[in-house]
């Protein structure tokens, strides 16, 4: 069995740019059943099973091998498990969808302009307040990683399912660690990003699963259908 | 009896063996002191689970901690020892969640070397069992702080680099940052008030608490605190030092003598801290030993000396110390002196059928 299920966005303008971004390469999707289906096919390729997902779903099912190739945000990648960048390969960014996941603190901290500010106000912040730095984010794990290279530890996460970027106004964490293209809505709510507080740049890539099966026949398929998309063998 | 069980009979029969009380901490503990001493850090790896009303638990990720609470929670201050042996629970790359670590916690010992060697012996006669050679690292948290506190340097920048010991990567950075600090004239500051005020207005203007967290002040100090160090150099020979000393790694006689010239050199008195070690090695026989001038537990709470005892392929079969300042973290009103050490059990099984 050579088919390959290929997992896109399910709604919203990351399903349209998707799809546009096949179409323009030669490989409609269609979606017969309608918008309320989740199963589409893929014009010319009836070996090709497209299922419609929401992006952090793909992101989770490509690390587990569920699905064989996906769409989806390179940040949902490193988020969803430690070893999630490792599970996948990043076949080539479709170059839309941009967003960096960052660093950013109260404006009026002025004395933080970089992560080794934040360093010195985390380890000492127990002693002056009587509880741990607080920060506000959904990307539990990037943050725990990026913490831990950057050597950080004297902070506790309070997770943020959304409006992050209002958690310090709130009183419900000091800082956030939150995703953002123009910097705007941070800024609008009094945050600055730090000067090296970019952890990742995200955007929408085709991406594989290395952990899914890979029988020789079904690979040459991939390789096949990655070339004919402009993007790199695994 | 296949030798696997005679050798944890062994092991059992040793953790009886040291005179104390044997703990039995509850497998489900609270999660919250776990991320209150070790931070997020430490609790990535915790296997958690919530309650009915919103509690956080997690299964036992080690024993030191709430074997040291009841004994604070007791509150005799009476030199105590604990040991144990039992399944511990912890998020890994590799191997099973669940594993078992045996160890022992000396507390409000008189005599805090006598402790420490008890707690050497103890692993080696662990390591013995598994028929396997000691190789033990040492590291000197003591030493390292007393030649902070001698070294050459403006006040503030002293808790920054002590901050850092024991993480390589954040300690060359900083080490970098300072070497490479521009010749930067001191420029004209706003005063105090006026940093506060306009800290004030910004904190105000975008809704944040004056009280619940940082306070103006605190900002506008660390601010001019700040300034002021940017142009308060440490000396190019006190970083000279430190980064001489951070790279001293080897056996551990030459490693001590280097720190020795190190010392002469830089008009530092290190003999104490240097005996302290001194004193260990006589106990510790024929063990190769081997001294790490970099090496540290990255939780401040560890004083003294550190130590890990590695197997063939440099894995941490045994590791601990001396560490005076975790009962203090953990609400004691004053010092206790604390020393012990984690085996991990299912890698001394390992070393023994590798």
């Amino acid at each position: 069995m050579s088919g390959i299920t290929l997992a896109v966005p399910s709604k919203g303008r990351l399903e349209e740019l998707t799809r546009q971004w096949f179409a323009e390469r030669g490989l409609s999707i269609s979606r017969p059943g309608g918008a309320r289906s989740y199963l589409g096919v893929m014009d010319g390729e009836p070996d090709v099973t497209v299922r419609f997902f929401p992006a952090s779903e793909i992101a989770r099912e490509l690390i587990r091998g569920n699905i064989d190739i996906g769409v989806t945000g390179r940040d949902l990648i490193h988020e969803t498990s430690e070893n999630g960048p490792s599970s996948v390969h990043f076949a080539r960014s479709l170059e839309f969808g941009h967003a960096d996941v960052v660093i950013a603190v109260p404006d009026a901290w002025i004395d933080v302009t970089h992560l080794h500010d934040l360093a010195d106000v985390a380890s000492d912040f127990r002693s002056r307040h009587k509880r741990w730095l607080r920060i506000a984010t959904k990307y539990i794990t990037i943050t725990r990683q990026h913490f831990a290279k950057a050597g950080i530890a004297e902070y506790r996460i309070v997770e943020s399912l959304g409006a992050t970027e209002a958690a310090p106004a709130s009183g419900v964490a000091d800082i956030v660690v939150d995703i953002t293209s123009t910097g705007s809505t941070l800024a609008a709510n009094g945050l600055r990003v730090l000067e090296d507080g970019v952890m990742l740049k995200s955007e929408a890539n085709l991406i594989v699963s290395r952990t899914a099966d890979w029988p020789a026949e079904k690979k040459a398929h991939l390789d096949d259908l990655l070339q004919r998309l402009g993007a790199t063998a695994t | 009896m296949t030798n696997a069980a005679m050798r944890r009979a062994q092991l059992e029969a040793l953790v009886e063996a040291q005179g104390g009380c044997r703990a039995t901490p509850p497998l489900l503990l609270p999660a919250d002191p776990y991320f209150d001493l070790a931070g997020e850090e430490f609790g990535r790896r915790l296997l958690l689970t919530t309650d009915s009303t919103g509690a956080e638990h997690c299964l036992r990720p080690e024993f030191t901690l709430p074997i040291t609470r009841d004994y604070i929670a007791d509150g005799t201050r009476q030199p105590a020892a604990f040991t144990y042996l039992g399944p511990i629970f912890r998020q890994r790359d590799t191997g099973p969640a669940e594993f078992d670590q045996a160890g022992i916690e000396l507390l409000a010992q008189p005599d805090g070397d006598v402790a420490l060697d008890q707690v050497f012996t103890f692993a080696r006669a662990a390591l013995s069992i598994y028929g396997l050679p000691a190789n033990i690292r040492l590291g000197g948290v003591g030493l390292f702080e007393a030649l902070l506190v001698q070294a050459d340097m403006p006040a503030a920048w002293r808790p920054r680099i002590r901050h850092r010991f024991g993480h390589p990567e954040a300690m060359e950075r900083l080490l970098s940052r300072l070497e490479a600090a521009p010749d930067a004239q001191r420029q004209e500051q706003p005063s105090r008030d006026v940093l506060i005020e306009d800290v004030t207005a910004r904190m105000v203007s975008t809704g944040l608490s004056l009280s619940e967290g940082r306070k103006p002040e605190e900002i506008a100090d660390r601010y001019l605190e700040q300034q002021a160090l940017d142009v308060a150099h440490v000396p190019a020979e006190t970083l000279k030092l430190l980064r001489d000393y951070l790279a001293i790694s080897g056996d551990v006689l030459s490693a001590l003598r280097q720190i020795e010239a190190l010392a002469e050199k830089h008009k530092l008195m290190l003999g104490a801290p240097i005996r302290a070690i001194r004193r260990h090695l006589d106990k510790l026989g024929e063990a190769r030993i081997t001294f790490d001038a970099a090496f540290s537990p990255r939780l401040d709470y560890y004083t003294g000396i550190v130590f890990e005892m590695t197997g063939r392929s440099g894995e941490v079969l045994a590791s601990g110390g001396q560490y005076d300042r975790l009962l203090e973290r953990l609400g004691a009103t004053a010092p206790i002196a604390a020393s012990g050490c984690a085996l991990w059990v299912d890698r001394l099984e390992a070393e023994v059928s590798a």
